[in-house]
């Protein structure tokens, strides 16, 4: 496939995976727990619609791009819990919480 | 070769790499916060090689990734929680 929809599909691609590889990279070279956990959300928030921009681009509409979708809006979704859920544990751990409290 | 396969080859060395280093050192929760990503980037590495290899009848693969590892890091999030006696 080549034209306009194509480009633009490379140039959402690279800056998806560049997202991603700076933010993977960003939380390797971070000391504390807390901090490596924010960049969890740029790899979710920011890099994997820009990928899955990229990809319906590229596909045009249908079932390839709807999977697409689906699954970037699945790891849209569960990513922000799964970040809360490990800070909870990280403070309980630390013992900022305890392990009953609801908040 | 093709730009898919390209981007997924710089995920896997990009993003993957750094993120297995994070889950094999240091304490267990930071291991978690490795296991996550890694998770994350799996998918979006599965995506970019499907498109790459123009076979889409793979998705199914990544879809399922996301469903069990979402699943999977709440089992871990919940088995590193201290015990009662641990606090």
């Amino acid at each position: 496939m080549t034209g306009p929809a194509h480009i633009a599909a490379l140039v959402c691609e690279t800056a998806g995976t560049a997202v991603v590889v700076a933010s993977a990279l960003a939380a390797l070279a971070m000391r504390r727990a807390y901090n490596r956990l924010h960049f969890l959300t740029p790899v979710t928030s920011l890099g994997a619609p820009l990928i899955a921009v990229a990809l319906v681009l590229e596909n045009g509409w249908g079932l390839t791009a709807g999977l697409d979708i689906l699954i970037v809006l699945l790891l849209a979704l569960s990513a922000p819990a799964l970040g809360a859920a490990t800070a909870r544990v990280l403070a309980q751990r630390a013992g900022l919480i305890d392990e009953d409290s609801p908040s | 070769m093709n730009a898919w396969l390209i981007g997924a080859l710089a995920l896997l060395a990009g993003a993957f790499a750094p993120a297995a280093l994070l889950t094999a050192r240091g304490e267990p929760t930071d291991r978690l916060i490795g296991l996550e990503i890694g998770g994350v980037v799996v998918v979006l590495f599965l995506l970019l090689l499907i498109q790459g290899l123009g076979q889409p009848s793979y998705l199914i693969v990544p879809l399922v990734t996301v469903l069990v590892s979402f699943a999977g890091t709440l089992v871990f999030t919940r088995l590193l929680a201290p015990t009662a006696d641990e606090r």
